[in-house]
């Protein structure tokens, strides 16, 4: 039997649909082909802005821009025949690439027999058979860099570690992921913890580590409820314990929970968070690699970097380093968030373009409203303005556009996102979760965040731009830990390229994306007004009175200028100033 | 004393043999449990037992496509396989009811990953 999936691949095409499916089942039936075929409406199928699309399985092939008129052809030669109608013949441009979520979605998270069945602790057995050294320079020939963020090789980390005498050495697996809209870590440690476990153990191999943390946070119950499974399964089944393998190689593995501190990411302040101390970041050096969790040698990976080193170590370095550009290799998750069709999780390889993952992947904007920015790497990254989508992602690639790779979130911006307001999102959530210990990030956060209240507000003043820069620069490089160190970067890099927002609030004392409150007045236009009374209805302050006659109006002294009168009107009679 | 490396590749063969032809595989991650995963997965369990049919449930982790949970991953015998998203209760039942025992796909939930 044949099946035809149909697709709108706009989002605003019902009728044309529903139409199109009509014809074609009336025309199969004419055929007499009914017990043949299946005409089947679809949700989504990976193709985006080629306005009705077919799909004809099990062939596969998918047709876009089909009309009405194409119907009899596409019986003929695609059902009837088993031809392609060429001229309609469209590509799935969607070019995720699994490595990390190589399991996720398709193992069982809770069997170590089916993570076993996919090759489950291969990686492991080689690593013991291959010895620190060579596992060192497997990842070397990988150039996997850390995907927590900064991008340190991985394998440099992991030799530092293994150059420094100890009696005792650990590993800590990262998990406390806190970046707004970033949740990549969760996935992978829901969905497959045994690789992380793996992951961990082949490092602690490389190492000369003998026991390993697993630092979750709390908020993360579904994915500590998961690792600590999948550990009891391993100490079960001898994979974890004393001379695994009959290798003479003993490892234990803890989980220890974050209690929702954002600083606590952060190497030297996780380390006293596991130590039972206050949340607090050291100075480096020295770096843990020298002296870490109780002043031993100690080596912390993020979740998504020790996920990759099992497959490394099956597949071998060479054929990781293959994906990717020069100075990035593999491919990164991507927690792609916000006014984006598709938002959800991708994987994709390092050197695809932001376009690509926006568009090709994520469907496009959302409402088909014009795209204006994406945000990357959280609070401690930048925006980056739709001329520059065209660019590679890679560590340095986005570092020169002002932001970074960061851990993976990445938000989708669109014309009714303000950028005075996203900077103020951001430096307000770093200023809650600032430590304190530090003053540049402490004094210099508030600072900047009252500035940016005061544009907000429309009580800005054009030196304040410049004021806001200098210290943005003054906490770069004067705060303690990275936290402070980046929290400038959403300020810094809306500055740079969409000034004339902060312009327009200074000067004209306007938000032209009308998300500021202080800075719109919504008023109804009586001409337009059909009397509906729908903002009234909707309107949380009351502000709106009047009747079908009358048509309706805004009380100016009660208006929070909250925007839902504009959000509900259907014909365009609420004007936002 | 704990398992071998040859051992590995005993279980790998021994999983692998007792892998069922027809599964359906419910996303059960976070984001699936919020978006009501739990009640799709006791559905198509409670219909494939009271049926009687030929299909194993199994849960997963994320798939990564989010905004289209639950996800429900269908794998039959004589229909393509494809992903359903946005499963309802109602459409549970639908997957159970057109597409394991009639063979004919759900109208309106199908999503390509």
């Amino acid at each position: 039997m044949k099946r035809i999936l149909i697709q709108d691949t706009t989002g605003n095409l019902k009728k044309e649909k529903r139409d199109l499916h009509i014809s074609f089942s009336t025309q199969i039936r004419d055929r007499g082909l009914t017990d043949q075929v299946q005409v089947v409406m679809a949700s989504d199928l990976g193709v985006y802005d080629r306005g009705l699309a077919v799909k004809v399985l099990p062939e596969g092939v998918i047709y876009g821009g089909v009309e009405l008129k194409h119907i009899p052809d596409i019986i003929e030669k695609t059902i009837v025949k088993g031809e392609k109608v060429e001229e309609l013949v469209v590509e799935r441009k969607n070019k995720q690439m699994r490595i990390v979520l190589r399991h996720c979605g398709v193992v069982d998270p809770e069997s170590f027999e089916d993570y076993v069945a996919h090759d489950g602790y291969q990686g492991l057995a080689k690593a013991l058979e291959m010895g620190p050294e060579k596992v060192i320079e497997e990842m070397k020939k990988s150039g996997l860099r850390g995907r927590g963020g900064a991008g340190f090789p991985t394998w440099l980390k992991w030799n530092l570690t293994r150059g420094v005498k100890g009696d005792e050495k650990f590993i800590i697996c990262n998990g406390d992921e806190g970046d707004p809209g970033a949740y990549m870590d969760r996935s992978v440690l829901e969905g497959d913890p045994h690789s992380v476990i793996e992951g961990m153990m082949i490092g602690a191999i490389a190492v000369g580590a003998t026991r390993g943390f697993f630092y979750i946070r709390a908020e993360y119950p579904l994915a500590v409820e998961r690792v600590q499974k999948a550990i009891d399964q391993c100490y079960a089944k001898g994979i974890l314990g004393k001379n695994i393998f009959a290798t003479g190689f003993s490892f234990d593995i803890e989980i220890r929970l974050g209690a929702g501190a954002f600083v606590c990411g952060e190497e030297t302040a996780l380390i006293a968070s596991i130590e039972g101390l206050r949340g607090y970041p050291r100075p480096r050096p020295p770096f843990p690699s020298v002296k870490g969790l109780w002043g031993k040698p100690t080596v912390i990976n993020n979740v998504e970097t020790l996920a990759n080193v099992a497959y490394i170590l099956l597949h071998g370095g060479e054929s990781f380093g293959r994906v990717g550009t020069e100075g990035s290799k593999g491919t990164k998750v991507f927690a792609l968030t916000g006014k984006v069709r598709n938002s959800g999780l991708v994987e994709v390889p390092m050197g695809i373009t932001l376009r690509e993952i926006v568009f090709d992947i994520g469907g496009g904007v959302l409402d088909n409203r014009q795209i204006k920015a994406i945000q990357t790497g959280g609070p401690s990254g930048g925006v980056i303005p739709e001329q520059f989508f065209d660019a590679p992602v890679g560590y340095e690639e986005l570092q020169k556009l002002g932001s970074i790779m960061g851990s993976g979130g990445m938000i989708v911006m669109d014309e009714n996102d303000c950028m005075v307001d996203i900077s103020k999102f951001y430096l307000g959530f770093c200023v809650d979760e600032s430590c304190g210990k530090c003053a540049p990030c402490r004094v210099g956060g508030t600072q900047m965040l009252h500035i940016l209240n005061q544009i907000s507000e429309g009580k800005g003043q054009i030196e304040d731009l410049k004021k806001l820069s200098e210290i943005a620069h003054a906490m770069q490089k004067a705060s303690l830990c990275g936290l402070g160190q980046t929290a400038p970067n959403p300020v810094l890099s809306t500055l740079k390229y969409f000034e004339k927002e902060y312009l327009a609030h200074v000067l004209d004392k306007k938000c032209p994306s009308g998300k500021c409150a202080s800075l719109v007045t919504y008023l109804i236009t009586k001409e337009s007004c059909t009397g509906c009374g729908m903002c009234a209805r909707v309107c949380p302050a009351n502000a709106i009175t009047g009747n079908r006659q009358e048509k309706y109006t805004i009380d100016p002294d009660k208006c929070i200028s909250c925007g839902q009168c504009y959000e509900v009107c259907k014909f365009g009679a609420v004007l936002r100033q | 004393m704990g398992i071998s490396k040859e051992d590995l590749y005993k279980m790998k063969d021994e999983t692998l043999g007792k892998r069922p032809g027809n599964w359906i595989r419910v996303g059960y991650s976070t984001c699936g449990i919020a978006a009501g995963a739990d009640e799709v997965f006791r559905i198509l369990e409670e219909e494939a037992k009271t049926r009687k049919l030929d299909v194993k449930i199994q849960k997963c982790g994320c798939l990564g496509l989010c905004s289209a949970e639950p996800l429900v991953e269908v794998n039959v015998e004589g229909v393509p396989h494809v992903f359903y998203g946005k499963v309802t209760k109602d459409a549970a039942h639908k997957i159970m009811d057109e597409h394991v025992c009639q063979k004919r796909l759900v109208e309106n939930h199908i999503y390509e990953i």
